[in-house]
């Protein structure tokens, strides 16, 4: 049995050689590869960030904030850092779009609730006032200003982070973790309500 | 272009998209979803800053954990705000912004 096993094994194996070994031509380039990766991240990013921003139902706009996150950790994966991509996945979509959801839910944002009515078109003007105003002001900037240095590197070990974490921000590490702390007793104290008690 | 150009304009087009989310969300709810829109475009540029420049080692490992303090504040930051969207509902019966008007209630 195992014998059968393993010569299955080495033949598809020996198969998926000789049908890269063909394809070799006519795949892109390592160069080209990331390109179009980056490419593809960054309909994502623009996809789900339009759905995030215009869609008049709270549910489709989490779910639009999802695939935003899932694109910004494609290019975290790009740049190098699987570590960062991995927590990305967790903490983002894994805790604050959950966290989301529930803020969604306890506050009765229903489909025909306040956020279903379409902006007034003043509103919308200067909205895309706002969102020109970066573009233009820090767009020219970025363009003329970044150099590019990019040079290939192998991406850091996750104890490489925890050495960094320990020794150059070490005072960060531990300041956010009184804030969040902080943040967790304040949630508990503004949410709670004491039993028979009227809210704070 | 360099590709740290083409990060940080993926990343100013996140803090674009945040800023009109901002202005035409009416919900409490709808302005955190904007607000971490922009906070993602911040790590995104952190990062990328960090990875395409000549500096190698501690220096570059600096610019990731940045970013993760960065996720970590957002989640901070969602906790309170889900935290206060209660109380704002319990209080005044929605969650509109234009509805917070008094800061002691009835």
């Amino acid at each position: 049995m195992n014998d059968i096993l393993n010569n299955i094994f080495h033949s598809l194996a020996r198969l998926f050689a000789d049908l890269e070994a063909w394809l070799a031509p006519f795949l892109p380039s390592q160069d080209l590869a990331a390109y179009l990766a980056f490419a593809f991240y960054v309909l994502l990013l623009l996809g789900g960030g339009l759905v995030a921003v215009l869609a008049r139902n709270l549910v489709r706009a989490t779910l639009g904030l999802i695939i935003t996150f899932l694109g910004v950790a494609g290019m975290y994966l790009l740049l190098a850092s699987p570590f960062l991509a991995l927590m990305q996945l967790l903490i983002y979509v894994g805790a604050v779009c959950v966290l989301i959801f529930f803020a969604i839910m306890l506050t009765k944002n229903t489909s025909d609730g306040e956020e279903a009515r379409c902006p007034r078109l003043s509103n919308l003007s200067l909205a895309g006032l706002a969102g020109l105003a970066p573009l233009v002001v820090i767009g020219p900037l970025i363009y003329q200003g970044t150099s590019s240095l990019v040079t290939r590197r192998p991406a850091d070990t996750v104890a490489n982070l925890g050495e960094g974490l320990l020794s150059i921000d070490l005072l960060s590490f531990e300041l956010i973790s009184i804030i969040l702390l902080v943040a967790m007793a304040g949630a508990v104290y503004l949410a709670f309500r004491p039993h028979g008690g009227r809210a704070r | 272009m360099s590709p740290l150009t083409l990060f940080l304009l993926a990343s100013l087009i996140l803090l674009a998209l945040g800023l009109i989310g901002l202005i035409t969300r009416r919900t409490i709810v709808g302005l955190l979803i904007s607000v971490e829109l922009m906070l993602n475009g911040a790590g995104l540029s952190i990062v990328a800053a960090a990875k395409t420049s000549s500096i190698t080692g501690l220096l570059d490992i600096h610019g990731q954990l940045a970013a993760l303090f960065v996720m970590g504040l957002a989640a901070a930051e969602a906790t309170l705000v889900l935290a206060m969207a209660l109380v704002v509902q319990r209080r005044f019966g929605q969650t509109t912004t234009d509805s917070l008007t008094t800061i002691k209630g009835s």
